[in-house]
């Protein structure tokens, strides 16, 4: 198993080195010169060639590209051009705030999409199904800032229930925090709920009709042993590498929920960093991003082993 | 040519006595079974009536896709329903009307008076689970026992079916079984909490030539230990002569012929159990298709009005066209479902 790990991390290197030379070519096509942001006001073309110089943005591409990934290597990100903030700084201070929003919202779409779906599938072809399907298709086809306009309008402005925006620590109060985490939460976690009640429901169809299943029945276990344990433990198999990527994707869509409610998390920092024109920024977020989907794909993989003993034991 | 066949009936005396069904553990009458979708009025099953005494052998002959494996989930509560509905008929099992249960006295009485192994050893076994929790499973199900007597008990059982290294085996998932090994384990499961009727759908088809006759009289030990009844659905004939009491003929869903094994392979009447013997040394111990009778079972939709075998049939004539022929008793004990049996009689003899 540790091997199947190590190979796996090995294999995921040159992807990481190509996404890093992607990063940082993307990069140099964004349009604006950053020295004319940098200098604000300024004009003067002595400051002008100072900046360039001290931030080297005249040296050849790939030269600018080797210093600047020899310096990642060693944990430094580069400072910001807008704030003279340490990047990693900076993504460090606010990745957690997303983080906390995406597991929120993983656990909404795991509270409503796996048991919806697995009520779908033994309630095949009933109302229940098509109710089931009909919500979730409108989960998937309603926009993430829609729903979340709607919900700001309904339950912030009419019913006064929760905090349209803002962010507080859970370290300052807890019970604020869940309070402005929770609608965020659901709006991003709607979407993904229903895409988890549909592959689930497929996942549990399939093994619902399996010869085990028909040899659990044999020994008369009872129906909801034999839907919760027998059959949900198979399907949960490619359910859990579906979250797992999931996930991944979750940390993007977050860009978009914390526009909206105006969370300081990871989205706020790349969609100023980019109106901003502030590269060291805007290459550590994606960078830093991209590493994460690896290490979700490398998560999702490794737990696909996990649970099914098949290739636990052949690795 | 019944002479190729071993003929080790276990014994005559029993002959008729389970037919009468007076001491029948099992008894099936009239069951007819049909799929949603199907032609109306063309049940994949249709008016079975057969028995089984207990500690007895009845064995379930015929053509692949006649209806066999469908009787045998119905009367194990395993059907499908819907697609499937069981239209007509009745069965019992020590008294108690099988198709009159709640969902839940169905579920107290599988794996624990009443079990069925299946075709299918190879996924018949969930693969997340061990094999040891699969038995120990099943055990807690049905007996309040502890854990450890469970796991205990599933101990003995892969003890039973001679499965080497049971300690450790507890513990291996299926995927790292043979099919034979899971078989056994499957039996293993299936006979933990006693049964007193054991369902055996096909258990060795899948399973390679040398294993297979190992599985069967695996089965027959353990059916001699514990005394209990069982219905085996199988293609092979030599099987049949070799553990059956009972014998019963399948095709196209109904029941053609049925009797003891000594009639059936001494005296067979119905033109298509004819037909099987005449195919059994082509097939020795191998498993294989039974139909070396010209034609295939016709499918639903185009199923003769009379007598089902009709288009198959050598001595077909108008009547057998027309109207489907009952099932008729020849001699106490043997019925067959021909308008001309007994046929040395009709039609001056057979062979
Ligand atoms: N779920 C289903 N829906 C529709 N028809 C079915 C279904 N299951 C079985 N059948 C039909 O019922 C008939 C009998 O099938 P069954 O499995 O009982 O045959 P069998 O005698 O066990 O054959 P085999 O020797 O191949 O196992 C077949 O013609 C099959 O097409
Ligand atoms: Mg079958």
């Amino acid at each position: 198993m540790l091997r199947y790990i190590a190979k796996r991390i090995l294999i995921a290197i040159p992807t990481i080195l190509i996404v890093s030379v992607l990063v940082f070519t993307l990069q140099q096509l964004l349009p604006g010169d950053p020295v004319l942001t940098l200098a604000g006001e300024e004009r003067d073309p002595q400051v002008l060639a100072f900046l360039r110089e001290k931030y080297r943005l005249d040296d050849p591409i790939p030269v600018q590209y080797f210093a600047w990934f020899s310096q990642v290597l060693q944990g430094n990100l580069g400072i910001s051009l807008r704030t003279d903030i340490p990047v990693l700084h900076l993504i460090l201070s606010k990745l957690p705030v997303t983080i906390e929003l995406a597991i929120f919202a993983m656990v909404i779409a795991l509270a409503i999409g796996i048991p919806a779906g697995v009520i779908a599938a033994v309630r095949k072809g009933t109302s229940v199904d098509y109710a089931a399907n009909v919500i979730a298709l409108s989960g998937l086809s309603i926009p993430n800032f829609w729903l979340g306009i709607l919900l700001i309008m309904l339950v912030s402005v009419r019913w006064k229930l929760l905090p349209a925006s803002g962010f507080v620590p859970p370290s300052e109060d807890l019970w604020l925090n869940i309070k402005t985490m929770l609608m965020p939460a659901f709006v991003l976690g709607t979407g993904l709920s229903a895409s988890l009640m549909r592959h689930t429901r497929s996942a549990m169809l399939g093994v619902l009709r399996s010869d085990y299943i028909r040899t659990a029945k044999a020994k008369g276990l009872l129906s909801h042993v034999v839907i919760m344990k027998h059959a949900l433990r198979n399907a949960l198999v490619p359910i859990i590498t579906l979250s797992t990527l999931l996930f991944g994707e979750l940390l993007a869509g977050a860009v978009l929920t914390e526009q909206i409610f105006t969370i300081p998390g990871f989205g706020k920092l790349i969609v100023d960093a980019v109106f901003n024109r502030d590269y060291a920024v805007v290459q550590g977020v994606v960078l830093c991003t991209a590493v994460g989907f690896i290490a979700m794909n490398l998560l999702a993989d490794v737990l696909y082993v996990l649970a099914n003993p098949r290739l636990r034991h052949a690795r | 040519m019944i002479d190729n066949v071993a003929l080790h009936a276990r014994s005559a005396d029993t002959t008729g006595a389970t037919h009468s069904g007076r001491d029948a553990l099992l008894r099936v009458e009239n069951l007819s079974i049909r799929f949603d979708g199907a032609p109306p009025d063309v049940n994949v099953v249709d008016d079975v009536t057969l028995s089984v005494a207990k500690g007895k052998t009845l064995c379930l002959v015929g053509e692949s896709g006649c209806g066999k494996s469908v009787t045998a989930l119905s009367l194990m509560g395993l059907l499908p329903t819907p697609p499937a509905r069981i239209v007509g008929g009745s069965a019992y099992f020590g008294g108690k009307d099988l198709f009159r249960m709640s969902e839940r006295e169905k579920a107290d009485m599988r794996g624990n008076q009443t079990a069925m192994i299946f075709q299918e050893p190879m996924t018949s076994l969930n693969p997340v689970f061990t094999v040891g929790d699969q038995i120990v499973e099943g055990i807690l199900r049905h007996r309040k026992v502890s854990k450890s007597e469970a796991r205990e008990r599933a101990l003995e059982m892969l003890r039973r079916v001679r499965i080497p290294a049971p300690e450790k085996r507890m513990q291996a998932y299926p995927h790292e079984m043979s099919g034979g090994m899971r078989q056994r384990i499957m039996i293993a499961m299936a006979l933990a909490n006693g049964p007193e009727l054991l369902i055996a759908d096909e258990p060795t088809t899948a399973l390679d030539v040398t294993i297979q006759a190992q599985i069967i009289s695996l089965i027959r030990q353990l059916q001699d230990e514990s005394g209990m009844a069982m219905i085996l659905i199988t293609h092979d004939l030599g099987v049949v002569a070799e553990i059956a009491d009972e014998v019963a003929v399948m095709y196209a869903g109904k029941i053609v012929e049925a009797g003891s094994v000594d009639k059936i392979f001494m005296d067979p009447q119905h033109p298509y159990t004819i037909g099987l013997m005449g195919s059994v040394p082509s097939i020795g111990r191998r498993q294989g298709k039974l139909a070396t009778i010209r034609g295939t079972v016709p499918p639903a939709e185009l199923m003769p009005k009379g007598c089902r075998f009709m288009p198959r049939c050598p001595f077909a004539d108008v009547r057998c066209v027309t109207d489907p022929p009952p099932l008729a008793e020849i001699t106490p004990g043997h019925s067959a479902r021909c308008w001309y049996a007994p046929l040395e009689i009709h039609r001056g003899g057979v062979a």
